[in-house]
């Protein structure tokens, strides 16, 4: 498929780059570590209590995290009219999307990978067994949040206060992801099985898929922009 | 084209608008009754339920706009976009404002995290975040397309923040709250009824009208412009 | 009891009204302010084109 095959190609030179020069990767993963310090600061973390504030602080974490990831998502591109080059290549603009996309949630899961164990570390979880179901929702969280985001971060190029903006803008639109992924987290982390949180799954994968979609297609206004 | 801002047809809409919004003060405050369960508070129901109403029509002329305006790029469709928002603004806004002084007597608290104070406040947040991107973008006409993309997302979003809202709330809820949704339709008094559609339709016509108005207003500031570039 | 509810009553009609008062009042000043704007702009092309005949 010719759209996969851009997507790919885009999706190599983004993480050869970042690869090189680790720019958006460090920055992102200092701050989610950041945030966790804070968080015992902020809360009377006992182990009682860690489990069910657990989903929501790592979704803090997460929410910030990505936020700072998205505002340096088209920074390879400003310099020398990369941009107005891609655009004026033959590429699908749905392909430039999808590469994005795709590029801000490898750097979100690989934060992730990192502060997800962290937390458990340093707040002294009592079982690791929820860890990588629990890793799969928040990744379901990821592309919602990362397709929202890269849809936002693109029309919020040319604005000024953007750090401010596509988080004021961004945020109240993820209220589906962020309810979803903190429900089935919470009823991981109670009981290690979905059971009741399935109605919030399906949520979450239907916002994902509707909203992947609709990014594939309205891109070619976004970046017309 | 039927000129939506003629200058007759405005003249009647507000005569009518005038007209509902009295009969709507009359009805609501002197002529029904007050509620059996919350007394005379109920009476801001009449401005709380047209209100919500009108936010969500609103939203989905934004929406509308929005969608024109990346079709066929007429100014005209953008202009209905950014009318609607800032109007969508006052009336979301006046409708928080109702439903917390409403909460007041009726719970006991100014604010609580039930799902329509919940969702409105969102809705809310999404208008005043689509404001601010258009005030941000510094080209006029990125700015008018960055809007449409964000007024249909934010439309398209909306279904699924209402679910999981409602979701949230009704897992979490105790069910002896009274809520505005769980009011027994079929025991009202009539006279409730009417004036609820009397202040309903009180609520359209003002709405159309503040919206005739300002897209008038967004007419004359383009024929400024022009003017100003010859 | 039913005079604090009238009180919020009063409180609700007073702010609504009020706030969309105070909207199209807003509306009506820029309205005015564009009306003149645009009386000034026709009144300055008519002098130009006096001018040049």
């Amino acid at each position: 498929m010719k759209l996969l095959r851009q997507t790919l190609l885009l999706l190599r030179k983004d993480l050869l780059l970042e690869l090189r020069r680790h720019e958006s990767l460090m920055t992102m993963f200092f701050f989610g570590a950041l945030l966790l310090f804070v968080f015992n600061f902020s809360f009377d973390l006992t182990p009682a209590r860690v489990s069910e504030l657990a989903p929501g602080l790592l979704w803090l974490a997460f929410l910030f995290t990505g936020t700072l990831g998205l505002t340096q998502l088209f920074e390879g591109e400003r310099g020398n009219h990369c941009l107005d080059a891609l655009l004026m290549s033959p590429i699908d603009r749905g392909a430039l999307f999808l590469a994005k996309t795709c590029f801000n949630i490898v750097l979100m899961g690989l934060v992730e990978l990192v502060v997800m164990p962290l937390f458990w570390i340093l707040f002294s979880l009592p079982s690791w067994q929820p860890l990588p179901a629990l890793f799969l929702i928040v990744f379901l969280g990821n592309v919602g949040f990362c397709v929202l985001g890269t849809i936002l971060a693109a029309v919020t190029l040319k604005a000024r206060a953007r750090e401010l903006l596509l988080p004021l803008v961004l945020f109240p639109l993820m209220v589906p992801v962020i309810l979803s992924t903190i429900r089935c987290m919470e009823a991981l982390l109670r009981s290690g099985e979905l059971g009741d949180a399935l109605p919030w799954l399906r949520l979450l994968i239907g916002f994902d898929v509707i909203f992947l979609t609709v990014g594939i297609l309205i891109f070619d206004w976004v970046v017309d922009v | 084209m039927p000129q939506v801002t003629g200058k007759k047809r405005k003249g009647i809409l507000g005569a009518a608008t005038l007209v509902f919004i009295i009969a709507g003060l009359y009805w609501g405050l002197i002529k029904a009754p007050p509620d059996a369960y919350q007394g005379d508070s109920q009476r801001i129901m009449y401005l709380h339920i047209p209100s919500i109403l009108t936010a969500y029509l609103s939203f989905f002329l934004v929406f509308l706009g929005s969608c024109l305006y990346l079709w066929k790029r007429e100014k005209r469709d953008d202009n209905l976009a950014h009318a609607a928002a800032e109007i969508g603004v006052l009336f979301t806004a006046l409708t928080i404002i109702e439903g917390s002084i409403w909460g007041r007597p009726t719970w006991g608290v100014w604010w609580t995290w039930d799902a329509r104070l919940t969702l409105t406040a969102i809705l809310l947040l999404i208008f005043i975040g689509y404001l601010m991107l258009r005030a941000l973008v510094e080209d006029e006409s990125r700015a008018a397309s960055s809007a449409a993309i964000l007024g249909i997302i934010g439309f398209l979003d909306i279904p699924l923040i209402h679910m999981s809202v409602y979701w949230w709330r009704t897992l979490h809820q105790p069910p002896s709250i009274l809520r505005p949704d769980k009011v027994p339709w079929e025991n009202i008094h009539p006279e409730l009824l009417t004036a609820l559609a009397i202040n309903f339709v009180a609520f359209v016509l003002l709405y159309f009208y503040l919206l005739s108005h300002r897209l008038r207003l967004s007419e004359m500031r383009e024929e400024i412009k022009a003017r100003r570039m010859n | 009891m039913t005079m604090a509810m009238w009180g919020y009553v009063i409180l609700a009609y007073g702010i609504v009204w009020g706030a969309i008062l105070l909207y199209a009042v807003a509306l009506k000043r820029r309205y005015r302010a564009a009306e003149h704007e645009l009386q000034r702009l026709s009144d300055a092309k008519e002098f130009q084109e006096h001018a040049k005949a």
